[in-house]
């Protein structure tokens, strides 16, 4: 028991059966009346029995969350450890609701008779979008027997949970189209020690004697040898477009905004590659400037997903877009997840075109999404401004496509894969050069 | 009304139980107009509006008001005599008051769980009962010629003295925690 002041106290119901009995009382006494004595006698009784059971232990309570970092989607159970519980008839929890974040019970208000040994029932929580998330701040009131009196209502503080985007672990079947490292899942342009097929050539010095296709030797006259695509892994930089949050968000399995799907789209993404023994690197435009060098592993997916999870929209201070260097090597996959309603990034986009690099516009503007305007602002201005951003916005996603640079809308975790088997393919034909 | 059972922003249980208080301060009320006690109109708005207001805030002062308005008209009204409708009257304060304590538990949307409203139903008989031994004590001295005041005092001691008893006496495990 803490040596601090109490926090048990009389309830107002204690205090109302001892006024209105000893009104009652005194009435009687006064005009005679018997029949108020009885009219009251209950209540007396009542505020007796609530005396009797007047608290002589201080409890102690301790609120603890299940996880400190969650996906959306995922749930805990924010619990009470209790001590000190003998004079403790019922327990009352209500905890307060919180943006973005789902409670179980729907309301959040926990009551329970609570008998030695019990187990205090739980609030399960469940955080709906990702972001940093205020979890588990409730107040806990306790009363004896007769309600004569009640411990707190206790504020208890709510803790800062990390909540990453949701991920799909959906292998994805598409290829990189030039994939130029050592080891991994994507088929190479050159030939190596592969398992699919790329021809049957004449043997050389080194080939391995298991790689001869004896039938075409016995017809041909001379050792013909299989050859195979070698596999290599590919690296891939997300950029990622945060300058501005587009349309409503309400969490996840509900209508989403720019920055959801963007976040989203590209938490799948990275986990995809990731899984399939890729370098991934993330560069998020926003003032935060979240950056993730090359990677593999899921340590590395584990530092994206964080650095995802703590995207503010915003404009990036000191840095010009189009001035910034993505450090795409040759060979990288450049996936651009932007709504593309910024020009200094389409151009970087370009840059990276022109550099000869395979690069995707993933597009993450949901269908009918309106910007955040000045509450005092002209309605019939700010849409027709907003229908010029569009126009200039279907604008520019043309330029891209002109360029050669596929523009997709934000289908899924599969949005890729056919246009990395265009890309590859595109890669793949014969070129004229000079 | 949503899944989850709420009602306008309150539980369905609760309703229920902001129903009681409100019936049982009206009963308490009309509970001598078989024997031709009819309150004043105006009182009777007073305890409806009172209580309806008590019933969305059980903690509020307005509830014990309401309360002791009954109870001064009770004393107003009635003469020496001990009618059963007090009994009656015993009840609906009771329901009243009890209905009060259990919407106070929580906020409104705490749904009341039934073995809470029977826990406080069978205290409500149990203290109901104490009504019933006092109405019996005094219908068996009113024909007995003491003066009404000799046991109405009596009796006033006797439960006054039970609760200061009940106060006083050292509570379980007084003085060996904390």
């Amino acid at each position: 028991m803490s040596d601090g002041p109490t926090r048990w106290h009389t309830t107002t119901s204690l205090g109302r059966a001892l006024s209105v009995a000893g009104v009652g009382i005194v009435v009687a006494l006064v005009a005679g009346r018997p029949g108020v004595v009885v009219v009251v006698a209950p209540l007396l009784v009542v505020a007796a029995m609530a005396l009797l059971h007047k608290p002589t232990v201080e409890p102690e309570v301790f609120a603890m969350i299940g996880h400190r970092q969650l996906h959306e989607g995922q749930g805990t159970r924010v619990r009470l450890e209790t001590r000190d519980m003998d004079d403790v008839e019922y327990l009352t929890r209500v905890m307060s609701p919180q943006p973005f974040v789902a409670l179980n019970p729907a309301q959040g208000t926990v009551g329970q008779l609570v008998a030695p040994g019990d187990e205090i029932l739980p609030i399960a929580v469940s955080p709906r979008r990702w972001g940093t998330r205020m979890l588990g701040a409730e107040k806990v009131a306790l009363t004896t027997p007769w309600a004569g009196y009640r411990w707190g209502p206790v504020p208890f503080l709510a803790r800062e949970v990390g909540v990453l985007p949701a991920v799909s672990h959906l292998r994805s079947g598409g290829e990189a189209p030039q994939p130029i490292g050592l080891i991994g899942g994507h088929r190479s342009r050159r030939d190596g020690n592969g398992t699919e097929f790329s021809s049957i050539r004449r043997f050389h010095a080194g080939d391995r004697l298991r790689r001869i296709n004896w039938r075409v030797s016995l017809r041909q006259g001379d050792l013909h040898v299989e050859s195979t695509r070698a596999e290599e892994d590919t690296a891939v930089l997300l950029i990622v477009d945060a300058l501005a949050d587009y349309g409503r968000s309400e969490g996840i399995g509900s209508s989403e905004s720019s920055l959801d799907v963007t976040v989203r789209a590209s938490a799948a993404i990275a986990e995809q590659y990731v899984a399939g023994g890729d370098r991934v690197s993330l560069r998020v435009l926003s003032p935060g400037g979240e950056y993730a060098g090359y990677g593999t592993g899921t340590r590395h997916l584990r530092r994206i997903l964080i650095l995802l999870s703590h995207i503010r929209p915003g404009v990036p201070r000191d840095v010009e877009i189009d001035q910034i260097d993505f450090r795409a090597t040759a060979g990288t996959v450049v996936v651009v997840i932007s709504p593309m309603l910024s020009e200094p990034l389409a151009t970087a986009t370009v840059r990276l075109v022109r550099r000869g690099l395979p690069v995707i516009v993933v597009d993450p503007l949901p269908a009918g999404s309106t910007p955040t305007v000045y509450p005092d602002a002209d309605e019939l201005v700010s849409d027709l401004a907003w229908r010029m951003r569009l126009l200039d916005r279907n604008h520019l996603l043309a330029q891209l496509s002109a360029f050669g640079c596929p523009v997709v809308p934000w289908n899924g975790p599969r949005t890729l894969e056919e246009v990395l088997r265009r890309l590859s393919r595109r890669n793949q034909l014969p070129r004229v050069s000079g | 009304m949503s899944s989850s059972g709420m009602v306008r922003g309150a539980h369905r249980s609760v309703w229920v139980l902001r129903g009681v208080l409100l019936a049982g301060a009206v009963l308490a009320l009309f509970a001598g107009v078989p024997e031709g006690y009819d309150p004043p109109v105006a009182l009777v708005v007073f305890v409806v509006v009172s209580a309806t207001l008590s019933a969305f805030r059980p903690e509020h002062l307005s509830l014990a008001i309401t309360m002791v308005a009954v109870v001064v008209w009770w004393a107003y009204a009635h003469d020496t005599e001990m009618p059963v409708a007090v009994l009656v009257a015993a009840a609906g304060l009771l329901a009243t008051h009890v209905a009060g304590v259990v919407l106070a538990y929580g906020p409104p949307s705490l749904p009341v769980a039934p073995e809470v409203a029977l826990l406080w139903t069978g205290r409500g008989i149990l203290a109901w009962v104490a009504a019933l031994v006092v109405w019996g004590v005094a219908r068996t001295y009113t024909g007995h010629g003491t003066p009404a005041v000799f046991w109405l005092t009596g009796l006033a001691a006797a439960l006054v003295g039970a609760v200061v008893a009940g106060a006083a006496v050292p509570m379980r495990g007084q003085g060996t925690r904390g």
